[in-house]
């Protein structure tokens, strides 16, 4: 775990990929792309149907160590919008149920079209583009090559960070912080991610097991 | 008309299938052709495709075509022949499956995507006859495994069909014989006009005091190598990497002459500068080519005066294939100018003159068992007609390759191509190959589509186009290679100074750049080890050696003092002793071993004993290796008996231990790439088209990852077990190394400075290190030097 501050807020960085706001009892992940091991069953490449229950037992879990009020998911929740034949959505319904006190939100994503009949079924509220909250944007995502960047939490970018000694290579999900600006990983383990953010000004903090490491200077 | 030649054309005439070697250059092709177009000229038209000649190559297809079509042409039967490759057009393509040529040129991959058409049965039985061509070239390769079931496929719509393939001398041809014919057969083996003369000049410095013991790239040498090219007409200048290759061009044409008649050709060049490069080797506008083995195949490649090579060729096979490439003229021998990097490669060479004269070259092994090759040959069949599973499995067991596979192997192919893998739910609306009245077909058009784009992907190393920003197209380049730069790193390519600006869509983006320091690319792939032919043609000099009984030659004179120097300060190794060598110095204890089993096995061999030797004292080591031995460093001193490096050679649990000391699943996962693609898991990148499919992308180490997790008996996943251990460890020479070290003398000296032997390998800069450290620690170190780096900057 390690703490930051944007704009005064205290929050939580969290080894699960995810971003707790203590004060508000607000959980933040982003791109979860719930259905992706099925979109590419349906193209003839064998994954397994268990990556699903394994993204969800891992939201389980965390919701339990949390408790927290709210989860705000900051887009990319689904990988695609559900064919009428797929059993996942029906799987997610299942999940939903067992946490029915949580509230749950959904800022759209780009892979989040089509879902207005599935997100009333999953009991999620919609946000078309971005959440205000004490003075941060929670937003899907933001342009990370551009110099001027909001306060706030977005997703979009799967930050990772590639290490390399010697003959040794390592990669790991990582949050990205700058200018009051915080990426969050990706929180589905069936999703790539994207090395050199620090090129464009980011400090990168890696997911390292149980511990966030920064790895480059601010 | 030769002997050999009228022998393979009666034996074709008697309905026979077989093998013919001999070695380019020598009329191969007409003794092979010969037969076909004897039948070719009584074709009537409209019957069909009849024969099919494979060449591993798309770019040699224009050329074999033409060679082809010559003979008939002669015979008053012009245009019999045409070519299909990845290149020709979609609109020609759909006119030679309407009119069918009488003879048709083509690659395996191709050949595989004409199995996927629905009416694939019904246009293919007609084919009489398929010759493969260079067939040592793919003996050794999945894609030889991938033609070997298109032939099974030919041969089970027409019994009779005969198959032929053309190689070059190889070490085990009978086997390269019979993995062309089904099981059980043996096929007539020709022998061809035996090997031309070969000469071989070494070009030695004046002396071996002005010699680097170390050191790749051998351009001390650089001035007697351009004399040789301006006294001749032509030249072919071959290395053994890239990095060499563009070392060298760049080096020849600061100091020539005319540095507009130099050219560069490798297989990362784009292919209107390799075909520049071609075509002005055979018009005589170019004096000199600097290629790698980009340009070792090739059939009517037109001769030159001379071929010289950089650094030893590392293997027979590949050295005479190499020197077959001069003087063409028949009765002429071929004649090789040898030009060695360091010290040690001129005893390489002295062991290469020695194995020519005793006639032995290298064997090709044949993969076996590649069920990512099965799974994507039978989803081609589904599309191409579909197939019954129960005569499926014979057409399949009756590819040598595929002979012992086993029923469990067969079923988990099955279930992984029509439900995903074994177990019932896991893989839920699934549904690539399904089976309808009995037979296994595809009936979705959008994975047939898919399925199309992924034939072919064999052998393909991820490959990024390489283009200015401005536009312009320089060649492409391994993805291995781009992925370890950064924006604003140099390099060198294509001959010149770039900068990466980006990369997107599988392309990087360059720029010129005005520095002449970059980064140079370094393609570790191109560097093949020593083969086993080689290293023991060395040893066996090194028992000449000490037998006083090396033979004469100027190389050995050349290299004696540093033998003698050898000797004198510690000894020499041999095929009956073992020599390892213990130094101190300020770095720590060395310790060096020289089991002269390659550069590979030295790295699997290296890691195993750093391994056992810190299952007896905690140490932790840094490891170099050549292709002679290794060095194992460590701060503590460490001296082992002889009895303790019995026990560190030992040979019992050798797989075991590999696994332990190596990070076995991490190679496997980076390996898991290759198969993942063959096996249709990830979806290529298609250079020039942009936005490949985004949704249906995913890194092929998250494939391996989550089939870890959740698939863990996957047999695509043991099977990158198997390759690393097989290929990319060279297991089979480990094991081989440690069975011969039990019956060597173990022979132990304590030097005080380095040998000519250790020399190198403290030179050598690959240095890895290996830890028994938990992964958490492992993550801290690399952290802890990363800061460091970052904050020495």
């Amino acid at each position: 775990m390690m703490q930051i501050v944007l704009n005064n807020n205290l929050l939580e960085l969290l080894p699960e990929r995810a971003l707790w706001w203590p004060d508000r009892r607000l959980l933040m992940i982003a791109d979860v792309h719930l259905g992706k091991d099925q979109v590419f069953r349906r193209h003839g490449i064998a994954i397994p149907g268990s990556v699903l229950h394994s993204e969800l037992e891992a939201l389980s879990r965390m919701v339990g160590r949390y408790r927290p009020e709210q989860l705000l998911v900051l887009g990319d929740w689904v990988h695609a919008p559900p064919s009428a034949d797929d059993d996942w959505p029906e799987t997610v319904r299942r999940w939903r149920t067992v946490h029915g006190q949580l509230s749950i939100d959904l800022v759209l994503g780009n892979h989040d079209r089509r879902l207005d009949a599935w997100l009333s079924q999953w009991r999620m509220g919609r946000i078309d583009h971005a959440l205000e909250l004490d003075g941060l944007q929670l937003i899907h995502a933001v342009d990370a090559e551009q110099a001027e960047i909001k306060p706030g939490v977005s997703g979009h970018w799967h930050p990772c960070v590639h290490l390399r000694s010697g003959r040794e290579s390592l990669r790991m999900p990582a949050f990205a912080l700058r200018d009051q600006h915080l990426i969050l990983p990706s929180f589905g383990r069936f999703t790539g991610g994207m090395d050199g953010l620090e090129q464009y000004g980011w400090q990168l903090l890696a997911v390292a097991g149980q511990r966030i490491a920064a790895i480059n200077p601010p | 008309m030769l002997d050999f030649q009228r022998q393979a054309w009666s034996a074709f005439a008697q309905g026979q299938s077989g093998l013919i070697h001999a070695p380019t250059g020598s009329g191969k092709t007409l003794a092979a052709w010969g037969g076909a177009v004897n039948q070719l000229v009584d074709v009537t038209p409209r019957t069909g495709l009849n024969v099919l000649w494979i060449t591993p190559l798309r770019a040699l297809a224009a050329d074999t075509s033409r060679a082809l079509n010559r003979p008939l042409a002669a015979l008053g039967k012009p245009d019999m022949v045409a070519m299909r490759t990845g290149d020709t057009s979609a609109y020609r393509r759909k006119k030679l499956i309407e009119q069918p040529p009488p003879a048709l040129v083509t690659t395996p991959e191709s050949l595989s995507l004409m199995l996927s058409y629905a009416d694939a049965p019904s246009r293919m039985k007609s084919i009489q006859a398929v010759f493969v061509d260079e067939w040592h070239e793919l003996l050794g390769s999945k894609r030889g495994v991938l033609l070997q079931l298109a032939l099974a496929r030919l041969r089970s719509l027409n019994p009779v069909l005969q198959v032929w393939g053309l190689s070059a001398t190889v070490g085990n041809l009978e086997e390269a014989c019979a993995a062309l014919m089904p099981v059980g057969h043996t096929g007539t083996c020709i022998q061809g006009r035996t090997d031309r003369p070969l000469e071989i000049e070494t070009l030695l410095p004046e002396s071996l005091q002005r010699f680097p013991l170390a050191g790749r790239m051998g351009l001390t040498q650089l001035p007697s190598v351009t004399q040789r090219i301006e006294q001749a007409e032509s030249t072919l200048v071959f290395t053994n990497t890239r990095n060499q290759a563009e070392n060298w061009y760049g080096a020849i044409q600061s100091v020539s002459a005319e540095p507009e008649r130099i050219a560069l050709h490798h297989g990362s060049i784009d292919r209107a500068l390799r075909d520049h490069a071609e075509q002005g080797l055979a018009d005589g506008s170019l004096k000199c080519v600097v290629a790698t083995s980009s340009l070792d195949l090739g059939v009517d490649f037109s001769p030159v005066d001379q071929v010289i090579q950089i650094g030893s060729p590392k293997g027979i096979a590949r050295l005479i294939q190499r020197a077959g490439r001069s003087g063409h003229r028949p009765g002429a021998s071929a004649r090789l100018i040898c030009v060695p990097t360091h010290a040690l490669e001129v005893l390489e060479l002295a062991a290469v003159r020695a194995r020519i004269e005793q006639r032995r070259v290298e064997s090709r092994e044949p993969i076996r068992l590649a069920l990512d090759v099965l799974s994507q040959h039978l989803v081609t069949v589904a599309m191409g007609g579909g197939f019954e599973a129960d005569t499926m499995i014979d057409e399949v067991r009756s590819c040598p390759a595929f002979h012992e596979l086993s029923r469990h192997q067969w079923q988990w192919t099955l279930d992984f191509i029509t439900r995903g893998g074994p177990a019932l739910q896991a893989y839920p609306n699934f549904h690539k190959v399904v089976e309808s009245n009995g037979r296994m077909r595809v009936s979705n058009r959008r994975i047939a589509m898919l399925h199309r784009l992924n034939i072919g992907t064999i052998s393909a190393d991820g490959a990024l186009q390489v283009k200015f920003v401005k536009g312009g197209s320089l060649g492409q380049v391994e993805e291995r290679f781009i992925t370890r730069l950064r924006p604003g790193d140099r390099f060198i390519f294509a001959g010149r100074s770039l900068e990466l600006v980006r990369v997107r869509d599988m392309t990087a983006y360059v720029k010129k750049s005005s520095s002449k320091k970059a980064t140079v690319p370094s393609w570790a792939g191109g560097r093949m080890p020593l083969s086993t032919l080689l290293a023991d043609g060395m040893l066996n000099l090194f028992n000449a050696y000490a037998d006083n009984q090396l033979p004469a030659g100027a190389e050995i004179q050349h290299v004696l003092p540093l033998l003698e120097q050898q000797q004198r300060q510690s000894g020499l190794p041999g095929t009956g002793r073992l020599l390892i060598e213990q130094l101190t110095s300020r770095d720590g204890a060395h310790l060096f071993l020289y089991p002269f089993a390659g550069r590979l096995a030295h790295e699997g061999l290296a890691a195993l004993i750093a391994w056992r030797l810190a299952q007896l004292a905690p140490v932790t080591f840094s490891i170099t290796v050549n292709d002679y031995g290794m060095e194992l460093l460590s701060a503590r001193p460490l001296q082992p008996s002889v009895e303790q490096w019995r026990q560190v050679l030992s040979v019992e649990h050798l797989e075991r231990d590999i696994r332990r000391s190596l990070d076995a699943a991490n190679m496997a996962k980076y390996h898991f790439r290759d198969i993942a693609r063959v096996a249709g898991m990830v979806q290529r990148g298609f250079p020039g088209k942009n936005k490949p499919m985004r949704h249906l992308q995913a890194s092929s180490g998250l494939i391996f990852d989550v089939l870890k997790e959740h698939d863990p008996d996957h047999l695509l996943l043991e099977q990158a077990q198997r390759e690393v251990l097989e290929g990319q460890l060279e297991f089979q020479r480990i094991h081989a190394a440690l069975d011969r070290a039990t019956g060597q003398a173990i022979v132990l000296k304590q030097t005080d400075r380095l040998t000519p032997l250790a020399f190198p390998l403290w030179a050598d800069r690959l240095r890895s290190q290996l830890s028994s450290e938990d992964w958490q620690a492992r993550v801290d170190r690399m952290l802890g030097s990363l800061e460091q780096r970052v904050g020495s900057e």
